[in-house]
């Protein structure tokens, strides 16, 4: 597809683009046993990547095993029937690969960078843990320390990562996006092995994955290994659908966290919002860039730089399978307290909301996000990333590419009344992060 | 044809990336010094229509006479120049999707810029205003000053944040490397306009600074730009170095940071450390990854995998133009922090009592060359390599032959670099956590020292 290269003339005035990646260059197929697989050539480096995309996230738990998608993607690397404890690793290494993985609420993914002759080794060392992972007691043992401090440096160093799971716990009564990704310390200590066992068999099968590989390969090498590694490993059922939908919410909700070292107060509304498919994912995209994206946003400049009620602003709309969650977080100023802060928040909202937003401001996102899109596309990992995000979510990779039609498509008014419909008190929550105990003694 | 510009050294490199060759190359660029001093890197990326510019000054957080003046110095240069205000810079930028960052470091400092190549224009005539024509207006910069301040005190909330300078202060105590990057609050908090102005106008000089320029643009048209654009930028800057950075720790300390409300202990172990321009840069960094520098080294593996202390361990040498350091860094919960040390110091100590096998130098070779490639992909990464050629001296060859220096190393070569290297007695540590909890158990380590994460300035 060329329409990319027109789009971005006329949208921008692009000089013309030689090298950028189009959709045609992007080759597909499926194995017979489901799993999809996506190739793109690139040369620009002597390396190749390989993403697994795995549809299995803290939304496939329920009470007693929150976390164990995240916990399962660190013992998806503790050892299988070829590659005993230890060995995926020290192999990969070996050959010059590095890999990591990340879990979110939707999925869990599996990142292997390597010099592109070891690509046939990926290929081994994937098809082993994906078909034979072999779940010693111990390293379980082990490893629910790692996930621990992994939770508490977490908590540690970050506020918004304390806020935020507080925030999730109350937004969210009904579906599992109430709990956080690494999930409760008491279920981190507590899962069992069956658990883990049925996690993989239900959801590390081949027709639960989307791969991609981009790099210095050749795409008939790539489908060759794939039917010969990835085919033989069997489909299993479809995992169960999370079929909870999260009730209406009918009035606004509050919570309060307490952390001593806290130097101001922390601030995080949260507003329920459609899923990542839903058609007014793209004007919420632009209102979230049009409040916080940037220090002329509407956020910055008023919250920041006019008033200095805050130090940061910003939005987080996360890529979501269900109905999900808006995102606002400020950090007050020294000497701000969380009401004023919350206050002045609350104004710029109603102002997008009662005077909507200005054409001005349509034209700097559109514009933004298409350079964004450009850096993103710059390196084969970027590539890699937003391809597979796009084939997940949009279950057509292609949509990657219709972007800037996409954004064209919306309006200041499309904008102004996803504001209305989602940005409302009674559809919000809102979370306090200070350094003074919760108490009836503070309010009287 | 450039007849302003002197060319004083082309660099020709014939190809991109050889991927059968499986070579890892650096693509072609040019160097050169314009009348002015100005120093100009250029290499054309043209796979996406992006461009970054780096405009790199050889003046840090070194040349402070007042800690955080290089650091604020440089972000005071982005509140409104060429006729334009802050808010109006920024508008401008924002609206095109173009980025243009400040900041200081130890011992340059940086304004770095972003955008679509359609925008080329634009965006040089704002980064030239933004290094010659800065308002330093008075109360943008009281506003900036009171952001700064802000951001000090919130990192003092993330021991992972801080831990560093801790460890800085401590190990190059009395020695420019020791100063805080960022500044600290009691300095801050008395920064004057004519401080940070003092500091532009003694070291923004044309012949202490150069622009690199990597991605989609024409070189030829983009020089004459940059002559007309920054070619009136006039005078020089004072002489300056460096001394040499001679740590040489008479006995182990331990520098106690107090956070009463810790959930966990962070610490950082360490000591000398090597200069950028050491011959043995290259080799050093394959015995690090061996003890520290990638997931199945020696500390991750006993501190994460085998025992589960940690969610992560690592060592790295940090190398500056006089000298540099040797730390390794690591986090576990309070009442396993006794546990956690001896094991990372035990860990350390196989250097010496174990040594290196072949197979295993063999991966971290592997590992090195292959990991290598993905760091230099994008214009600004590249950027920023051309920019560290111009503070620390290296050339094309560290790309180019790194494969080269990698190879070379063998066995017998890796003992006398840890012999010569790792600092093996009267390590330094810093730890940040509940100080109540933690005095007993690190007291044990080194002399004690005790400061608070609050702190208003790092004073040892």
């Amino acid at each position: 597809m060329k329409s990319i290269l027109k789009l971005c003339l006329s949208l921008l005035l692009i000089a013309p683009v030689t090298q950028a990646t189009e959709a045609d260059d992007i080759q597909q197929f499926t194995l017979k046993n489901g799993m999809q697989i996506l190739v793109l050539e690139d040369d620009s480096i002597p390396n190749a990547n390989m993403y697994l995309f795995w549809k299995v996230g803290s939304r496939n738990e329920y009470p007693g095993i929150t976390g164990l998608s995240h916990f399962f993607e660190h013992m998806m690397f503790n050892g299988s029937e070829k590659y005993g404890p230890k060995m995926f690793d020290r192999t990969m290494e070996a050959a010059g690969g590095a890999n990591n993985a990340y879990t979110t609420e939707n999925l869990t993914v599996y990142t292997d960078w390597f010099p592109a002759d070891a690509l046939e080794l990926m290929f081994d060392l994937e098809a082993d843990r994906i078909a034979n992972l072999d779940i010693d007691p111990q390293v379980v043992e082990s490893e629910r320390g790692v996930v621990m401090s992994e939770r508490s440096t977490g908590l540690e160093n970050s506020n918004f990562r304390t806020l935020h799971e507080e925030v999730k716990g109350v937004a969210f009564r009904a579906h599992p996006y109430s709990w956080s990704v690494i999930g409760h310390d008491s279920d981190i200590a507590n899962w069992t092995l069956e658990d883990l066992r049925q996690y993989h068999k239900t959801y590390y099968a081949p027709n639960n994955a989307v791969v991609v590989i981009v790099g210095a390969v050749q795409f008939d090498e790539v489908k060759k290994l794939a039917e010969a590694y990835f085919e033989p490993i069997p489909a299993q059922p479809e995992p169960r659908k999370i079929h909870t939908v999260e009730p209406e919410q009918k009035g606004e909700r509050r919570t309060y966290v307490m952390k001593e070292s806290v130097t101001s107060p922390n601030l995080l509304m949260a507003f329920h919002i459609p899923p990542t498919g839903h058609k007014d994912n793209y004007a919420l995209q632009m209102l979230g860039d049009i409040l916080a994206n940037g220090n002329s946003s509407r956020l910055k400049q008023s919250l920041v730089f006019e008033q200095k009620l805050a130090t940061n602003v910003m939005t987080y709309i996360p890529d979501s399978f269900d109905a999900n969650l808006f995102y606002l977080y400020a950090i007050a100023t020294p000497d701000t307290s969380a009401e004023d802060l919350e206050k002045g928040l609350v104004a710029q909202i109603s102002e997008v909301i009662e005077q909507g937003v200005s054409d001005n401001e349509l034209q700097k996102v559109k514009n933004s996000r298409l350079v964004s899109f450009y850096r993103q596309m710059q390196t084969i990992n970027g590539k890699a990333d937003t391809i597979g995000t796009y084939q997940v979510y949009f279950d057509d990779y292609k949509q990657l590419f219709e972007l800037p039609a996409q954004l064209d498509k919306v309006s200041a008014a499309d904008i102004q009344r996803v504001a209305k419909t989602y940005l409302k008190k009674a559809n919000g929550t809102v979370g306090i992060l200070n350094n003074k105990e919760d108490s009836y003694a503070q309010d009287r | 044809m450039h007849k302003i510009v002197n060319r004083l050294l082309t660099i020709l490199t014939f190809s991109v990336f050889s991927v059968s060759a499986a070579e890892f190359k650096l693509p072609v660029y040019e160097k050169l010094v314009l009348e002015n001093g100005l120093t100009l890197y250029l290499m054309e990326q043209h796979e996406v229509p992006l461009i970054d510019a780096v405009v790199t000054v050889k003046a840090g957080a070194v040349q402070d006479n007042k800690s955080g003046q290089a650091e604020m110095t440089a972000n005071a240069l982005l509140l409104g120049s060429g006729g334009l205000t802050r808010a109006e810079f920024e508008q401008q930028l924002d609206f095109i999707g173009a980025n243009i960052n400040a900041g200081g470091g130890l011992e340059a400092s940086q304004v770095a810029a972003s955008f679509a190549s359609k925008d080329e224009d634009k965006v040089l005539k704002m980064l030239a205003d933004a290094l010659l024509r800065a308002d330093f207006a008075e109360q943008e910069v009281a506003a900036y000053q009171q952001r700064h301040l802000a951001a000090l005190q919130q990192a003092q909330e993330s021991p992972k944040a801080v831990i560093g300078d801790y460890f800085n202060a401590l190990l190059f105590a009395g020695h420019p490397y020791a100063k805080q990057r960022s500044g600290n609050i009691a300095s801050v908090r008395t920064m004057q306009v004519s401080d940070l102005k003092d500091f532009y106008t003694k070291w923004y000089r044309p012949d202490n600074a150069a622009i690199s320029i990597v991605g989609d643009f024409d070189s030829d048209k983009i020089i004459s730009k940059i002559k007309a654009l920054f070619g009136n930028w006039q005078g020089n800057s004072e002489n300056f170095s460096v001394p040499p950075a001679k740590v040489k720790p008479a006995k182990a300390k331990v520098l106690l940071v107090d956070k009463p409300d810790a959930r966990e202990s962070t610490y950082i172990i360490g000591g000398k450390g090597i200069a950028r321009s050491n011959p043995d840069y290259v080799a050093l960094q394959v015995v690090n990854t061996i003890l520290g520098g990638r997931f199945t080294s020696w500390l991750n593996d006993e501190l994460r995998v085998n025992t589960g202390l940690t969610y992560g361990a690592r060592s790295s040498f940090s190398a500056y133009q006089q000298g540099g350091s040797f730390s390794i860094y690591t986090f576990t919960q309070t009442d396993k922090t006794k546990e956690a040390i001896d094991l990372t110091l035990k860990t350390y100590a196989r250097l010496w009592q174990q040594g290196i096998d072949k197979a295993t130098l063999d991966s971290a070779k592997a590992y090195v060359k292959g990991q290598f490639p993905p760091k230099y992909e994008t214009s600004g990464e590249l950027a920023e390599l051309l920019s560290g050629m111009f503070v620390y001296g290296y050339d094309e060859t560290f790309i180019n032959n790194f494969s080269d220096n990698v190879n070379a190393l063998d066995l017998d070569k890796t003992k006398s670099l840890i012999k010569q290297y790792f600092p093996k007695e009267h390590l330094q540590m810093v730890v940040i956590g509940n100080a109540d909890a933690l005095r007993p158990v690190v007291s044990e380590y080194g002399e004690l020292i005790e400061t608070k994460i609050d702190t208003q300035q790092i004073s040892l």
